[in-house]
Parts: structure tokens; sequence; C-alpha cells
């Protein structure tokens, strides 16, 4: 037990204590524009006038009353606090906020982090000549890092001088404006897919889901189209017809199953063929000086310029279908760019190449990662404990799935389930085999999975944070999972991790990875 | 296990060696736990929840039990075992979780461990810092207490949370790891 704490409500709680000398060396903490006012009523106003104007026409005008608390009285409540105790300022080379009165906080953004000061006006901003002003840092998460809202534009303007100046890139073009003229770098192209290859991309992609609802939707069409009787007729024909070409009644259902699975087999494989080669048409890659540049499509034709430090994590994908034919995809992730991925899947956005031999994966990554030098470190297998924990889980599995059988059966067949402990524990030497990591002073690449592998290449340079975890579990077999924190992981699927590393040496790990990363710069 | 380094006084905190890049081995320095004022806040706060959380059971249950008074039985069965499980961790999670919690940095790397049984261990490169929040709840200022987020443009773990440092020294250490990693001294 800890010394016994402090009674509550004793001490009386000093006020923060930066805030004392405030300005000491720097400005004096400003406030927002007392216009802030005007905007946030009118803001609760305009937000209120819509549901005001329903109840209107809806003939209930007693409900206005609450409405007006919840959408007016509430908000305006709430922006006069924010506009009392919201203070800003900058000082030794920080930008400092403070707000709140129950729940105080204060945020430090080091002024050599802000990305970006955006300066924004609505109508009534312009009318009135004030502006919001949102700073940006790379920092993870939604929204901006601070919101300044409203300002008189003299004082954005003078806020925004001043970080920029402090920031040293006042002028953003003047480092491109002053050097000499360089002749644009050749391009070099690193791999160009043929139709053939992206045939085989699309005979291997699993999209029986997308194959699913095509089906699906000419069900529908087939309905809308053909009256109900013909379907039914046309239906029970072929039935007719299956049912003589096999005796028996009901294998002909059986028959008419197995054909329709068939032939969504082969609507789906040439649904993906096509898709495929409609995205990826003629896709090739090519290094452009420092940059990276994609382009392909054959109805859209899309190109994409990828500064190569930008690749936050690179990712070698094989999903078992693509396993058997030795196929890998490499996908990376970018900071700064959208998070719908359902859209940059279509696109093409998510995957760097779309399909690849495994062997020319791993050779064309120095082209991805110029630094990395592929005989800088060696892969460290995970503990032998992985095989036997994994098999000890599938075998769990294996006799709960056994006692459910002898419960609802119990006879001697019911037994089978036991039998696939023998694979259980095949997979589990594979996956074992094939989990590990490698380490050099530049780059940390983990590896994972036998059936579907994935792998994961980061340099050191873009690691935010390293978190090593311990379950009870973990703790009596003395291992530990590795889990490296990049930022934006939108298409990698969760960047690296690694379970069942023997603790020393996974805590060994994490602090040189961190010492590595402390002393590189992340360039965002 | 850890250090009683947290007594209210107004000393620095315990500084490790300076941190020798490349060196895998962690920093010699023992690790700092929290202000041990932290274990009344967390029992504070545990209270209110767990009045908020009993009262709404009690009244879920209670609306039951009036439709199917059969139900009675059951109903308090439950109220009573939640009753005892939220007793139980009011007596015993809170010095158990402000025994897993630590954290220690030298001029490089910040190191915060937490977790009874789910332990883990955050590792975060000082120069990788985007910034810092300093969080003071009502409660937590009662107990002169204050929570320090440490943000990386990480994804997973893009804001770190250090709860239960005491406010002077929040600050502190606020302005030290800002002054470390903000000028991206490389």
């Amino acid at each position: 037990m800890p010394s016994d704490p402090a009674p509550p409500g004793s001490p009386v709680p000093p006020p923060l204590p930066s805030s004392a000398p405030a300005g000491a060396a720097g400005e004096p903490a400003q406030r927002l524009h007392p216009l802030t006012l005007l905007f946030t009523v009118w803001n609760a106003v305009s937000r209120f006038l819509v549901p005001a104007l329903i109840l209107l026409i809806l003939r209930k005008e007693t409900y206005i009353v609450g409405f007006m608390v919840v959408f007016v009285v509430v908000p305006v409540l709430f922006g006069l606090v924010r506009y009392f105790t919201f203070t800003y300022r900058i000082e030794g080379g920080e930008l400092i906020t403070r707000q709140g009165i129950l729940n105080r906080s204060e945020r430090n953004i080091p002024l050599t982090r802000i990305q970006d000061v955006r300066i924004e006006q609505g109508i009534l901003h312009r009318l009135l000549h004030m502006v919001d002003v949102h700073i940006d840092t790379a920092a993870g998460g939604e929204g901006t890092e601070a919101t300044l809202s409203v300002l008189a534009r003299a004082e954005a303007g003078r806020l925004r001088a001043a970080v920029l100046a402090l920031k040293g890139r006042l002028q953003p073009g003047a480092q491109t404006a002053g050097q000499p003229v360089t002749p644009p770098p050749i391009p070099r192209e690193l791999r160009r897919l043929s139709t053939g290859d992206l045939i085989r991309a699309g005979l291997t992609s699993n999209h029986l889901a997308s194959t699913a609802a095509i089906l699906a939707v000419l069900w529908g069409l087939a309905d809308d189209v053909f009256s109900q009787e013909a379907i039914e007729q046309w239906v029970q024909s072929f039935v007719a017809r299956a049912e003589s070409w096999t005796a028996a009644d009901l294998s002909a259902y059986w028959v008419l199953g197995i054909g329709a699975s068939v032939l969504a087999l082969l609507v789906g494989m040439v649904v993906s063929v096509v898709g495929s080669i409609v995205l990826f048409h003629g896709f090739t890659v090519s290094r452009v000086g420092s940059d990276l540049h994609r382009s392909y499509g054959l109805l859209t034709r899309r190109s994409s310029t990828l500064p190569l430090r930008r690749i936050q994590v690179l990712k070698i994908e094989e999903k078992p279908l693509r396993r058997v034919f030795r196929l890998a995809t490499l996908r990376a992730d970018t900071a700064g760019g959208t998070t719908d991925q359902g859209r940059e899947s279509k696109s093409g956005r998510d995957v760097l190449l779309p399909i690849v031999p495994r062997e020319d994966a791993e050779s064309l990554l120095p082209e991805f990662l110029p630094d990395l030098d592929p005989a800088g470190g060696s892969w460290t297998p995970v503990s032998r404990r992985a095989i036997y924990r994994g098999t000890l889980k599938g075998s769990l599995a294996c006799l709960g799935l056994t006692g459910v059988n002898l419960f609802f059966d119990p006879t001697w067949h019911s037994l089978w389930p036991i039998l696939l402990i023998v694979p259980v524990y095949f997979l589990n030497l594979q996956s074992y085999r094939h989990l590990g990591y490698w380490m050099s002073d530049r780059y940390l690449r983990t590896r994972r999975g036998w059936l579907s592998r994935a792998g994961h290449v980061i340099p050191v340079r873009n690691v935010q944070s390293i978190v090593i975890r311990q379950t009870p579990f973990d703790r009596r077999h003395r291992v530990g999972t590795l889990q490296v924190d990049s930022a934006g992981q939108v298409f990698t699927g969760g960047g690296p991790e690694v379970s069942n590393i023997p603790w020393k040496d996974l805590q060994r790990l994490a602090w040189t990875v961190a010492r590595q990363a402390s002393v590189t710069r992340y360039r965002w | 296990m850890f250090s009683e380094g947290a007594d209210p006084g107004p000393e620095p905190h315990p500084l490790p060696a300076p941190g020798v890049p490349g060196a895998s081995e962690p920093p010699g320095a023992e690790l700092v736990s929290l202000d041990p004022r932290v274990v009344g806040y967390w029992r504070v706060s545990s209270v209110i929840s767990s009045v908020v959380l009993l009262g709404l059971a009690f009244f879920i249950g209670g609306s039951i039990v009036i439709n199917a008074p059969e139900a009675l039985p059951i109903a308090v069965g439950i109220w009573s075992l939640l009753f005892l499980f939220r007793l139980w961790m009011l007596w015993w999670h809170p010095s158990r979780a402000y025994r897993a919690w630590g954290y220690r940095v030298d001029d490089r790397v910040m190191e915060i461990r937490q977790g009874i049984w789910f332990r883990s261990i955050t590792l975060l490169p000082l120069s990788r810092l985007q910034h810092v929040d300093l969080n003071r709840g009502p409660i937590e200022r009662s107990f002169g207490l204050a929570t320090l987020v440490l943000f990386t443009a990480g994804t997973q773990h893009a804001s770190i949370p250090l709860p239960g440092l005491d406010a002077e020294r929040a600050a502190a250490l606020r302005d030290r790891l800002v002054a470390a990693g903000g000028d991206d001294a490389v």
C-alpha cells in the first residue's frame, strides 16, 4: 500500500505554475477577438433556425423553448466560458493555449512542429474582417491541434508571421528559388506490369464477395425484367432437365447447387480479372530522382507522385492464394493521406505495387527505401514457446469441439476433431518459423504468418513510439509482444507487430529502436 | 519495485545519467512512481462512477422488477454482486494500479509503464514528441494533481497519457520534454 493519500479537497489547488510569469520571456497571453461572442451567438442561432422552422411548420411551438435551450442557450454559455477562459501566447518557441474552468487544459505546441497555419473566412467573417486560424501539426488523430476562432485579420497575420519567422521558413519558396536550376532527373522504370501479370493478379484476388454482390444485382435485374412466372417456369424447366439427367430426385439439387457455385466462381474470376485490368492496365512505377512515379488505368488513367521519404511503412503482403504462386503485393503507408479506405482501394492508391513475384519484391525494396541494406541485419526468431502456446490454444479448441460433438452424438465418430491436433501442430510450427524480426541500424523489419504472410519494413526515422505488452499468459512464458507505431497506418493494416519475443530480448530490442529513433529526425 | 520518488516535495525528479545514443540498455535511472495522492484521486473517481453505474443498474433492475416481481431475487443478486465487485475494485484496484504505473525519462527517451495484469511499456523517443497537453479536471485539482498527454504523429498510440502527477512537477516535466523534443535537436 502506498502512503496514505491527502484527504480530498483539503489543499487549495495552486493555479497552474507556468501561468504566473506569463509573458516574462514572450508576449502576454492573448484573448480571442471580442467579436468571438457575436460569432458564437450567430453560429448557435443559425443552427437553431432550421429546427425552429420545422417546429413552426409542424405547429409545435411549445417545443421551441426546449430547443432554444439545447441549440442556443447551452452553446452560447459554452462559448462564453470558452471566450473568457481561452488564451494563447507565443513564448519560448512554443504556442501555448489554455482553456477551461472545471477541466483545465493547457497545450504546448513547439513552433518547429507546426506544419500549417490555415486562415479561413466565412461570409460573416468577411463582412467583419475576421478570420479563423487553424494550427496543424503532424500529430496523429483527428482535427487541428489548435483553432483560434475568431481573430482580427491583422492579428492572424501577425500570429502567422510570428510562427513562420520563428520556424525559419517565412518564404516557403525561398529555398528552391535560390538554388541553381538543375535538369529534371531522368525517370528510371522499376517495374511494368504486363496484362499477364494483371490477369494473375485478378485470378488470385479474393473477389468472392464482389461476385455475390454482382449476382445479387443480376438477380434483382432479372426480377425486374422478367415476370415472376417466367423465372419460375425457367427454373422449373431447368430443374426438370437436371432431374432427367440424374435419376435420383435429390441429387439434382446437388448438381444444381454445385453448378451454381462453379458458375459463381467463374463469374467472380472474370469480374476480378476485368477489374484488375481496368484499374491497373499499363501499370508502371518509376524512380524520378527521390520520387516514385506511378501511372496506371485503362479507362481512368491515374498517375501519382510519391516522395520516397513520405513512405512511413512498407508491407509485403502474401495472401494464401498468392502464396501458392509465389506472388506478393507491396503496400505503403504515406503520412498525410486521406483515410477513406474504400475510395482509396477503388482508385488503387492503397497498393504500391499490385502484384510482383516474391523474390522480386525483396530485391525491389532498396529502390523504395534507398538506405536499406539487406545485409545489414539478420532475422531473429521468437521464443519456441510460440509453437507450444499456439498448439495448446488450437488443441483446446479441438477438444471443445469434440465435447460439443459428444454432447449431441455420443459415438466414436464424434472424436474426429482430436485428429485435427496434428495439423494444428504443423501449422504452428510453420508459423513459428516465419515469425521474427530483423534489425539494422536504420531499419526494423518484422514478419509473421504462414498461410497468409505479412512482412513490414519500417525505417527507424519513422518510428513514432514503441509499445511492448505482456499478458498474464505471456508472463508465465516470459515473452511479450512488440508493437511499433508510425504515422498514417492506413494501408498496411496496423503496422509491425510480433508476439512471443522473449521478454528480456524484447526490452533490449525496444530500447535499441527507441534510442536509434531518438537520434533521427522525423521529417513529415 | 519502484522507488517511492513521488513525495510531493519541491525537489526535481531523480534524473538518470544522460543517455548514450545507440545504447540498447535502459537508462540506469530508477522508475519514478506516480504521486501517491493519485490513489485517493482514483478512489474518488471510482466512487463517483460506481454511484452512477449502480444507480443506473438500480433503476433498470427496478423497472424490470416492477413489471416482473418474480425477478426480484435475481435482480437483487446481480445488483449485490455488482456492488461487491465495485467495492472490491475501489479498495483493491487503485493501490495496485499505483504500483504498476511508473515512468522515467532521460534526455532522449521517455518510458511509461502501466497495467496490473496486462502490462505495457511505452517508449517514446522525445524527438517524436509533437505537442503536450496538461489537463486538470476538478477532482484532480482538489488533489493537486494533473495529467500529461504526450502526442506523437503515430496512429494507434498517437496520444500517450500519464496521469497522477503533482501539478507543479507535471508542468516542469512538460517543459523539460518539450524542450528536449520540440527543437528537433539531432
